[in-house]
């Protein structure tokens, strides 16, 4: 029984980090349709930036959350309007060229960490990192614990600001119908402009919360942005709650999978979620609920 | 059309001109270098490199081979076998070196090696550990460390002399250094009557391992052996602290848990632990803590076992090279199997046993993490500082 | 149009002499490689260029040809040689499966379902050891040392690839996946079986990407799953191929598979040595670099974007 419970709390919080990963990448999906496959690679840079603070002026992670996620809102704003934006006037043969542009912008900043910071993995080695208390018998990781909660008052954030202020309704009125939001005054180029900011700020967060957790280095992207994948075609694109909820079902899925089929499967239990979803549900675990 | 013929006479005359370009330093006996440089195993790459530098500046201003300078030619195989391959054939057939050396990872090795021995080119193996590189009967390759079976064999004499468990847990990861490992070991557990309750392989790079370890943790074996790199031993020894798993002993078998960044990483969880070693600068090998100091003067870095296995390969082919009749292939090869020195790493004699040919019988030993330092601590007659047991993980954890 | 074929002719014959000129082994591997990943790109340019299906799991067919050859030396113990005749040919039965199972999607969601087959299968191939060895791979001994049959074997295949995904799209059937590609659903409505076309040009693609695999293992003649089911090294390397050549073209392609491993090989060895070490890993922000500017500015690739290159470069009034 301790062995099941255990497994369900690691899955349950690593669901967390998850979540956050994903709830980027499935309101930049369902606001514009874009495929971002450098989601990964925009965490990096969050973390490096967290890194080189934490080394430099001796920043403690969660700080420079509030330094680090404005810096990568401003890197997506950047990525999408010279980047992404123009795509969508160019007429050309090519399918997925967007997707395909992704591609190339996450390699490029894998790259250029790769030649600032070399393929060596770092760390932060901070007070907490592998603290953990004890409920009965299970363990609790600190750290963790923290990015789980960071994660669900983000998430709320991002809820009550989609649906009160004014700019969270444009977003959603241009997930919803691009034309006619614009037909009805939203400035749809500068919406989808900060929407990618939104989104990158959003993984930025993940970052720094995974960095005290986990280790840095370049190619540290890869991975989590097909996991971002997966929570999001789960949830539902667009949906916050759907987000939540697919990053912890993956995280209790890989747990459950590491313990009782073998942690060499661990990664493989995503990618078959990932399918059967994608075959099976289509529009995610938001179509059961409709929320 | 003249533009065009022109530019086809371009590429025609860029095509000649690289494959007429003369090689440089014509003067020297050149030997190519195989190691990952780039890649997630750079690491190692890095410190065998940089032994492989400093034993070939001393070579040569002590003379060089026969009158000549010796030359590393030093390529880059990523740590991907199919890189490897090309990067050999390079060497072989453009800058036509005399003979080979390096080796890390197993794949890359394995995959290098079967060139070699096709194209009738010496190889002195001296990391690459998988088992099957040196069964294959490949009369060509010569490895100077032992095999990843033998790793563990220390181990196994402190497991049956002090320890005495009776139940083992294995975790390794899924590469060909790893899996090859927890097999041979698993069958040593068993030869000794370890009953061995879980072996489980993992995906390197993983973020969380508690799922497995609760599993280690219910099963409540006395040791927990693993194989691993650096980043992943650091982070299961920081979640088996978490999760407050305290076997008798945590043992690793070798590779991530002797580096330096080991104890960075995990701080308070790595002290104590214990991992099999093919080297120590306390040996009473010659030249064994001059090495150390050396290196450590020089590149300002720890070095370990990777780094010593480098620095006396290349004092073999110094020597192999010094007694080969000439330079061709099959005296070098000849002059390799009838090799007896003793080097930094220890002696070197290639010789056929078990299912293995041209393999030297290295030692393994054990070393501890003691007060945040690499000790030797077993076999006891070599040990600097007596070995740390029981331990008290819980207490030293700070709970 | 005439002197297009010239073109063609003075290359034919450039190629047929090449090994016989430049004598170097390390030159010839390349061209052999550059000639491998003609028929990969190639053959997924069928599928995504002009069918529209991007896949981003094209690993999945060339790995499964190479480990066909593979196993049939490791467990039924005959020549690896077999593997370039039943590579192919497995290779288009997994397709069917991924045919199935994915053809139901659309455009982006096609792309990651196959890039999630794609790692599926490595992580299976990498844990079936029984079947596949696992992570120690499988190493076989080259039948030949010289790389001359090698090179004619991989030349014949890539002008095959060529020459039959030629022949397809100038039949019915290219009309067909073209106009799957610029809109599928109008194409359902006039009566084309829009499933069935999909999996012809799946199958053809396939075919092409695991025979190249088998090919693999014959000369490499080592594999092991990462190796050959490399998201980074084989599927995102086949649409990068595919890209900077010209997708939906006939030889962007060939074009794009010289680039690119040219480009890869001149970073790898530091501008054959002429440059500094660090620059080794450049290769792949280069890549990166590409790929943004084709996408950018060149979206139909070297060749597809040929008279842009012209007149912007070249200053040649097209």
């Amino acid at each position: 029984m301790t062995v099941f419970l255990q497994t369900l709390v690691a899955g349950v919080l690593i669901g967390g980090i998850y979540s956050l990963i994903g709830i980027g990448m499935s309101l930049i999906m369902g606001v514009m349709g874009i495929i971002n496959l450098a989601h990964g690679q925009l965490m990096m840079v969050a973390m490096y930036i967290t890194l080189v603070l934490f080394n430099f002026l001796h920043l403690d992670p969660y700080f420079s959350l509030l330094i680090a996620m404005p810096c990568l809102f401003l890197l997506g704003v950047f990525l999408q309007r010279f980047l992404l934006n123009p795509l969508m006037k160019i007429e050309s043969i090519l399918p997925e060229n967007q997707v395909l542009m992704t591609v190339g912008i996450g390699m490029v900043l894998t790259e250029i960490a790769r030649f600032i910071f070399s393929s060596d993995y770092k760390s932060v080695k901070t007070s907490y990192s592998s603290s953990a208390f004890f409920i009965g018998n299970i363990s609790f990781n600190v750290p963790m614990c923290i990015a789980f909660f960071f994660a669900l008052a983000l998430t709320v954030l991002l809820f009550w600001f989609l649906l009160k202020t004014d700019t969270g309704r444009s977003i959603r009125a241009t997930a919803q119908d691009k034309d006619a939001a614009t037909l009805m005054g939203v400035n749809t180029g500068r919406i989808t402009v900060i929407t990618f900011g939104l989104g990158s700020s959003l993984v930025a967060a993940a970052g720094c919360l995974l960095l005290p957790i986990f280790y840095l280095f370049p190619d540290i992207g890869g991975p989590f942005t097909l996991k971002a994948f997966v929570i999001t075609i789960l949830g539902g694109l667009g949906s916050t709650v759907g987000a939540i909820v697919g990053g912890v079902v993956l995280g209790i899925a890989e747990s459950l999978g590491a313990t009782y089929i073998g942690m060499g499967y661990k990664e493989m239990v995503g990618f078959v979620i990932f399918v059967l979803v994608l075959i099976f549900l289509p529009g995610g675990l938001k179509r059961l609920t409709k929320v | 059309m003249k533009k065009r013929l022109m530019l086809t006479g371009l590429v025609l005359i860029f095509i000649f001109g690289l494959n007429l370009s003369p090689a440089l330093a014509q003067d020297t006996i050149k030997v190519g270098i195989v190691l990952p440089l780039t890649g997630d195993q750079a690491k190692f790459g890095e410190i065998e490199k940089q032994s492989f530098d400093l034993a070939l500046g001393e070579i040569n201003a002590a003379g060089g081979v026969k009158g000549k300078k010796l030359e590393f030619i030093i390529e880059d195989d990523t740590g991907r076998p199919e890189v490897g391959r090309s990067v050999v054939e390079k060497l072989i057939t453009k800058d036509k070196v005399i003979m080979l050396g390096g080796g890390y990872s197993s794949s890359v090795t394995y995959a290098v090696a079967g060139v070699c021995q096709q194209n009738q080119m010496p190889f002195l193996i001296n990391t690459g550990s998988a088992d099957n590189i040196t069964e294959k009967g490949w009369d060509y390759i010569f490895r100077l460390n032992p095999p990843a079976s033998k790793y563990s064999t220390s181990v196994e004499e402190l497991l049956e002399q002090v320890i005495k468990p009776k139940t083992v847990v294995i975790l390794h990861e899924n590469s060909l250094f790893g899996t090859s490992s927890a097999k041979s070991f698993d069958e040593q557990c068993t030869k000794a009557g370890y009953k061995v309750v879980l072996k489980e392989g993992y995906e390197a790079g993983g973020i969380d391992f508690k799922p497995v370890l609760t599993r280690v943790k219910e099963l409540n074996p006395d040791i927990v052996y693993m194989v691993s790199y650096v980043m992943d031993a650091a982070l299961l020894m920081k979640q088996s602290k978490e999760l407050k798993i305290a076997p008798k002993m945590f043992i690793g078998g070798g590779a991530g848990f002797t580096l330096p960044e080991f104890q960075q990483n995990a701080g308070v969880a790595s002290e104590k632990i214990l991992s099999a070693t093919l080297w120590h600068q306390v040996l009473p090998f010659p030249g064994a803590m001059d090495y150390y100091k050396k290196f450590v003067a020089k590149y300002n870095k720890e070095t370990e076992y990777h780094g010593a296995e480098a620095y006396a390969a290349a004092y073999v082919i110094a020597d192999v090279l010094k007694r080969a009749n000439s330079f061709k292939n099959e005296d070098i090869k000849k002059a390799l199997s009838e090799t007896n020195m003793m080097t930094v790493f220890g002696p070197v004699k290639f010789t056929t046993w078990d299912k293995m040919n041209n393999q030297n019988k290295a030692s393994s030993y054990v070393v501890q993490w003691i007060d945040g330092k690499l000790e030797m601590v077993w076999p006891k007659d070599l040990a600097a500082k007596s070995f740390a047991y029981p331990v008290d993980w819980l207490k030293q954890w700070g709970y | 149009m005439k002197s297009r074929n010239v073109t063609l002719i003075v290359l034919g014959i450039l190629f047929l002499l090449f090994p016989l000129i430049i004598r170097s082994d390390y030159y010839q591997h390349l061209v052999i490689i550059a000639l491998m990943w003609v028929i990969i790109g190639s053959s997924w340019n069928l599928l995504a260029g002009y069918t529209g299906q991007v896949s981003f799991g094209h690993a999945i067919f060339f790995g499964v040809g190479a480990y066909t050859a593979g196993i049939l030396t490791t467990k039924l113990h005959i020549s690896a040689w077999w593997g370039m005749l039943f590579g192919g040919p497995v290779a288009m039965l997994i397709a069917l499966f991924v045919g199935w199972a994915c053809f139901r999607l659309r455009g982006p969601y096609f792309a990651l379902a196959t890039l999630a087959g794609s790692e599926i299968i490595r992580l299976v191939a990498t844990n079936w050891e029984s079947l596949t060895d696992g992570m120690v791979g499988i190493l076989i001994i080259q039948s030949f040392r010289s790389k001359l049959p090698y090179y004619y074997m991989v030349l014949a295949l890539a002008g095959a690839c060529i020459y039959v995904i030629h022949l397809v799209m100038k039949s019915k059937w290219g009309y067909y996946f073209v106009s799957i590609r610029e809109d599928q659903d109008a194409a359902e409505s006039l009566g084309i079986n829009t499933t069935l076309y999909k999996n012809i040009s799946l199958l053809i693609s396939a075919f092409f990407a695991g025979t190249a695999g088998a090919f693999y293992m014959n000369y490499m003649a080592f594999i092991d799953p990462h190796v050959v089911f490399s998201l980074h090294y084989i599927s995102i390397m086949t649409i990068l191929v595919g890209i900077v050549g010209g997708v939906a073209t006939i030889m962007g392609p060939a074009v794009g598979a010289f680039i690119m491993v040219g480009v890869q090989e001149t970073f790898r060895s530091a501008f054959f040595g002429l440059a500094p070490k660090w620059i080794s890993q450049g290769h792949a922000l280069v890549f990166g670099l590409l790929v943004i500017f084709v996408i950018l500015f060149m979206a139909n690739g070297v060749v597809g974007d040929w008279a842009k290159i012209k007149r912007y470069v070249f200053r040649i009034k097209a």
